[in-house]
């Protein structure tokens, strides 16, 4: 499935690609929080608090990459916009259920993680310019640490009965 | 990268409200509320200049969740009162959604007038094959032989096949997409606004709750069959008629039918109407001579 759109990863320069990169992270922090709000509307505190912690995470690695931008770029005009990208590191819309458990919301996250360091494996394989190629690089071997950390979470968790969670339905009521 | 001359005036969290969605987790909804914030910012025209009318359901609430001015009206009448509000303001873009309940249930006598009358409207239907809203009712479009809360042993009735009632009817555009395929859905919906015209796009939707598992967005992922790939041209309306069949068996994602030529729509015959009636009008200061006998 198409991830992006508009974006030319041949011709792709550093300051798009940081842009991009922002993009990315923004696009996953927004999906994070939108999961957790769901989630605390839904009475399913353990996967909201996850959901929440991830988006703290999303939010650091925005930060981090935005200074990058800042300082090697100041305030030159962004041509990559958000309508160019579509879940790339973000977990998808349809993934949550009411009363998931904590190890199904880390499964979740795990699940982003690996589409994202796909994404990155393909774009790097694409790029001409090297300083692009090695900011992929970079972010592709962070996306293999986030799995790596939300792997080590899924381990300790206690093991659990999974149930049947169309036990705890919990539709939106009628009019 | 090429640099685009002209940035994009709007952008996707500009269509984004405030107010949070109440769905269920993993409703399908949510995809296509992003698809539509996405083709809204592509279109390019200000929150103020829309006007986004719905029935009531589940689907119904994706008015209040985007910037437009909203309407969440009554069940089964979003077409109605979006043609209407057309017609009064011309150059406001309208869109409508709903739920397949809303629209081919109780609000189905709607849809063939608003098609013939060709009114420049973007019909948006969540098709999830159930009634989300009241809590898992059989809906027109719900298979045949699904059980549900009222069809206990099993439906006896053949659903309603959106897309070849609406090309029977002769809409100008008709489009199936999938949250499943945001990118693809969000490109549909783009092309179905900026078709002149009435313009519907089926969205395949789930209901993670009352639906059925093997209609999920992971399972659309696996069956979806876009039309571009098997080579079907959107401007044969017999060919989209031909592929409308498998509604329901396979799940074709894309534009099954755009007119290539497409016919003045109401809005512009009323326009062109008072124009010409304009031009023939009496003068405001000799109203009262017509009532004045000489
Ligand atoms: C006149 C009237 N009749 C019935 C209802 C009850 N009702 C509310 S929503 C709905 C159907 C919802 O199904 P659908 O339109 O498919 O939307 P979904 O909730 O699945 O998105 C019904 C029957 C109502 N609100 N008003
Ligand atoms: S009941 Fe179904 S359609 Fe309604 S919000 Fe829940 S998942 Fe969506």
């Amino acid at each position: 499935m198409d991830k992006t759109r508009k974006i030319d990863f041949a011709t792709i320069g550093l300051r798009d690609a940081l842009d991009l990169a922002v993009l990315i992270e923004e696009e996953a922090k927004e999906r994070y929080e939108e999961f957790a709000d769901s989630m605390e509307k839904h009475h399913t505190p353990a996967a909201a608090k996850f959901f929440r912690f991830m988006r703290g995470i999303e939010e650091l690695h925005e930060a981090k990459l935005k200074g990058q931008r800042s300082e090697l770029f100041g305030d030159a005009r962004r041509v990559v916009t958000r309508e160019m990208i579509y879940d790339i590191e973000a977990p998808e819309t349809g993934e949550p259920r009411t009363h998931m458990t904590a190890r199904a919301a880390l499964e979740i996250a795990l699940g982003a993680e690996t589409k994202a360091r796909a994404f990155f494996e393909q774009a790097i394989e694409r790029v001409k310019d090297s300083s692009v190629g090695s900011l992929f690089e970079e972010l592709r071997d962070e996306e293999i640490e986030h799995q790596e950390l939300v792997r080590k979470m899924i381990a300790k968790l206690p093991p659990e009965d999974a149930g049947d969670i169309r036990d705890y339905e919990d539709p939106p009521v009628t009019l | 990268m090429k640099e685009p001359t002209v940035l994009p005036t709007y952008q996707a969290k500009d269509f984004k409200s405030e107010l949070k969605p109440i769905w269920c987790p993993g409703c399908g909804d949510f995809g296509v509320l992003q698809a539509i914030y996405r083709a809204l910012a592509a279109v390019g025209r200000a929150p103020h200049e829309i006007a986004f009318v719905s029935g009531i359901g589940c689907s119904s609430r994706i008015p209040g969740y985007t910037t437009a001015y909203g309407f969440n009206s009554v069940h089964g009448r979003a077409l109605p009162i979006a043609q209407g509000i057309k017609l009064a303001n011309p150059d406001l873009l309208v869109l409508v959604a709903g739920g397949d309940g809303d629209g081919f249930s109780i609000g189905g006598g709607h849809v063939p007038h608003a098609i013939r009358r060709n009114i420049d409207l973007t019909y948006i239907v969540m098709d999830n094959q159930i009634y989300g809203l009241t809590k898992g009712q059989l809906s027109p479009t719900s298979p045949k032989g699904l059980h549900t809360v009222t069809s206990d042993l099993g439906s006896l009735e053949e659903p309603v096949n959106p897309l070849l009632y609406t090309l029977a009817y002769g809409a100008g555009f008709v489009a199936q997409g999938t949250p499943a395929d945001m990118a693809g859905l969000a490109d549909i919906i783009e092309e179905a606004i900026r078709y002149p015209g009435f313009s519907l796009v089926n969205v395949q939707s789930p209901c993670v709750t009352f639906g059925e598992d093997d209609n999920q967005v992971k399972a659309h992922r696996a069956a979806m069959k876009p039309l571009s790939s098997i080579g079907h041209d959107p401007t044969n309306r017999i060919a989209a008629m031909d592929l409308a069949q498998q509604y329901g068996k396979a799940l074709h994602t894309g534009v099954f039918f755009k007119n290539p030529s497409p016919p003045p729509t109401y809005d512009a015959l009323v326009r062109e109407r008072q124009r010409s009636l304009a031009e023939k009008a009496v003068p405001r200061e000799r109203l009262l001579d017509m009532f004045v006998q000489k």
